[in-house]
């Protein structure tokens, strides 16, 4: 009996690793918004998004996969002319570089509860690590579908000079925040 | 001469505390950035892209006023049918009352730099009191425009019940709202 107990036990931990949870990104509620500042004075702020991808979540495992895309010639600041500039080689490069990748495996948990997520943020077609801080995550079912939706608000920080994004420094700040809404529903 | 000088210095000196300097809202460095929570699970972001207003501001006498308006048909989520319920009767009623305005008549600062802005936001028809706390303020010289521009990084959260915008509390949708505004203004 024992035994029977504890193949099950063994048999139910394995299935868990072999079927984690697939989630599918709300393109609805998936954005990144980035800050940066502008002379010293006041933060710059734009959008990317709706981000694209699926996450794999294990929570009784403690492990999870990201991979999203991002479309980076949709860059959104409210000033259609600051797009544009934005997009140009020396910014995004969205020509040469329509799609920018975060990839991550590194997930640490407290709980069933996302805290950060570790990986690698590609970008102008250069690859940097990246970690993604949780300020909350959370799951609810979704009223509509009736799906469970997991999900929550991410902040980081990177040097845009690291992926040669160069442009204006030092008068627009190096130093760029990321602020991640990001929801994704079970498929 | 140096009666003149005297002169000079005096009429200055009185005369710029006393009127201090008009600047006019840069509309390309000017954005409210709306934050409300879903489901408790992530924050939907939305923001106001239309703007114009004017700032008076004295740094020596320690006062100042902003008068700023948003044209709310320019709400932007990146959910295009998001921006349009947020337009229509249940939120913002854009048909009805087309712009917000924020009229902030008490500057609070620490030396130099302003802390605070104390005023009313009018929205949805209806007027209520509005702290605006910066986390960011400086004033330099733009060396493209070669004006002094003045500007910061503010937010404040604010009850929409207050001004009447009630759609959702009744599912659980927040009633806390959290503005992020980013403010530039170029002196004239």
């Amino acid at each position: 009996m024992k035994l029977l107990a504890c193949l099950l036990a063994l048999c139910t931990a394995g299935l868990a690793r072999a079927e984690p949870a697939v989630y599918l990104i709300d393109a609805e509620h998936s954005f990144v918004y980035f800050e940066v500042l502008h002379f010293g004075t006041s933060t710059l702020r734009g959008r990317f998004g709706a981000l694209d991808g699926h996450v794999e979540l294990d929570r009784a495992a403690g492990r999870g996969v990201v991979s999203l895309r991002i479309a980076t010639a949709a860059v959104d600041t409210g000033m259609p002319a600051f797009d544009a500039r934005l997009r140009q080689g020396d910014l995004l490069a969205t020509e040469a570089h329509p799609q920018a990748y975060f990839v991550a495996r590194n997930f640490s948990f407290d709980g069933p509860k996302v805290t950060a997520v570790r990986g690698e943020l590609t970008l102008r077609g250069t690859s940097q690590a990246l970690e993604l801080r949780a300020l909350r995550f959370g799951c609810h079912t979704h009223p509509l579908l009736q799906r469970e939706v997991c999900g929550g608000d991410f902040e980081g920080e990177l040097k845009r000079g690291d992926f040669g994004a160069s442009f204006g420094m030092p008068f627009v700040a190096n130093r760029v925040r990321l602020l991640v809404q990001v929801e994704g529903i079970r498929r | 001469m140096k009666n003149l000088l005297a002169t000079a210095a005096l009429c200055l000196g009185v005369i710029a505390p006393a009127f201090g300097a008009n600047y006019v809202i840069d509309p390309t460095h000017t954005f409210v950035i709306y934050e409300i929570g879903h489901f408790g699970t992530s924050t939907n972001r939305g923001r106001f892209d239309k703007k114009e207003g004017t700032v008076q501001f004295d740094r020596a006498a320690k006062t100042g006023k902003v008068e700023i308006s948003f044209d709310l048909s320019a709400i932007s989520t990146g959910v295009a049918p998001l921006d349009k319920h947020l337009q229509g009767a249940d939120f913002f009623d854009t048909a009805k009352f087309p712009s917000a305005k924020f009229v902030g008549d008490k500057f609070v600062f620490n030396g130099d730099k302003v802390t605070e802005v104390v005023g009313n936001l009018t929205l949805l028809g209806k007027t209520a009191p509005v702290t605006l706390k910066a986390s960011n303020f400086n004033c330099y010289m733009n060396p493209m425009i070669k004006r002094e521009v003045c500007g910061g990084d503010f937010e404040t959260t604010l009850k929409r019940s207050l001004w009447g915008m009630g759609w959702g509390l009744n599912m659980g949708v927040p009633d806390d709202v959290r503005l992020l505004i980013q403010v530039e203004a170029i002196k004239q």
